[in-house]
């Protein structure tokens, strides 16, 4: 699962929801059983604790992708050791985040500069944070699936509590 | 936009409280109680080289944290950790290996008011 699920400290500035833990995804795992583990956050020790808010093209450089792809590592070294126990594994992300999105990224080729721009969510798109994209990379190198993925929409508009635990549970039910 | 809710205030866990074995103490739901975030420690289960890895992710980030006055704690045991943190600059956390959930969330209460909240509130920190 994506840090932040378990740390809201590391989210960028204005974005912590709660004090720690966003605990509505993390009931329904333990309610049904899995195990938590929990990823690297890649833009907290890259970008640090004073980052501003930032797209999918602000992040996406040579020196950020090769700390993505270390962190990649790391994380399939993880997923690598609990296929090979033969257990499931399920990608729990961040929607709408540059780096943690699973199904929905942010993306605004303009933006740059002094960082005035309003609220609102014109910059989300379809698609995978360049984290991802990079476990993903990694996981294909190794000839590991990509798992089954669902998110925390708390960014995404109309983000509904109920709806995305339901989500969450659909992933989890899936076969393997 | 509403306020930024978070504590300043993060944990490394041992992951036999954040996946507890039946009758374990569960880390997971005394921080959340607490108001704690939560760095999870490598299981146990994993190779010396993978864990490794993790643990040098581990303490990047908590250098982040402590460099901006969050509280940082360590509850339980990791082997290798110590070299992490040292190779960041950082020393092995007040730490505790709590044997009950009541013993946990009385440790955590007890904290100081993290330096990053002394500052925001006005106070030399």
């Amino acid at each position: 699962m994506a840090h932040c699920m378990l740390n809201q400290n590391s989210k960028v500035g204005d974005g912590a929801h709660c004090a720690g833990i966003y605990s509505p995804i993390i009931d329904v795992l333990r309610e049904k059983g899995w195990r938590i583990e929990q990823m690297p956050c890649p833009e907290l020790a890259f970008a640090g604790l004073n980052r501003f808010w930032a797209v999918r093209e602000q992040y996406d450089t040579a020196a950020f992708r090769r700390h993505c792809a270390r962190l990649a590592t790391a994380v399939a070294d993880m997923i690598a050791v609990r296929v090979d126990k033969g257990e499931d594994v399920v990608l729990l992300g961040v929607e709408g985040s540059p780096s943690m999105g699973v199904t929905i990224t942010s993306s605004d080729p303009s933006r740059g500069g002094r960082p005035e721009w309003p609220d609102g969510s014109p910059e989300l798109v379809s698609g995978e944070g360049i984290f991802v994209e990079e476990l993903r990379r990694e996981l294909n190198s190794r000839g590991i699936g990509f798992p089954r993925v669902a998110g925390d929409t708390h960014a995404i508009p109309g983000h509904h509590e109920a709806a995305q635990r339901a989500v969450v549970e659909a992933t989890l039910a899936k076969e393997g | 936009m509403k306020r930024d809710e978070r504590s300043f205030r993060v944990a490394l866990l041992a992951d036999r409280y954040v996946n507890p074995p039946a009758g374990g103490v569960d880390g997971i739901a005394v921080a959340a109680d607490a108001g704690w975030g939560v760095m999870q420690l490598p299981a146990d289960d994993y190779p010396a080289a993978v864990a490794q890895r993790l643990l040098f992710e581990v303490a990047e980030q908590a250098e982040e944290f402590t460099r901006h006055g969050y509280d940082l704690v360590l509850v339980g045991e990791c082997d290798g950790l110590a070299d992490a943190l040292a190779r960041v600059g950082l020393g092995v956390p007040d730490a505790i290996n709590p044997e009950g959930p009541v013993v946990l969330k009385e440790f955590l209460d007890a904290r100081p008011v993290p330096r990053a909240l002394r500052r925001a509130d006005g106070e030399a920190g």
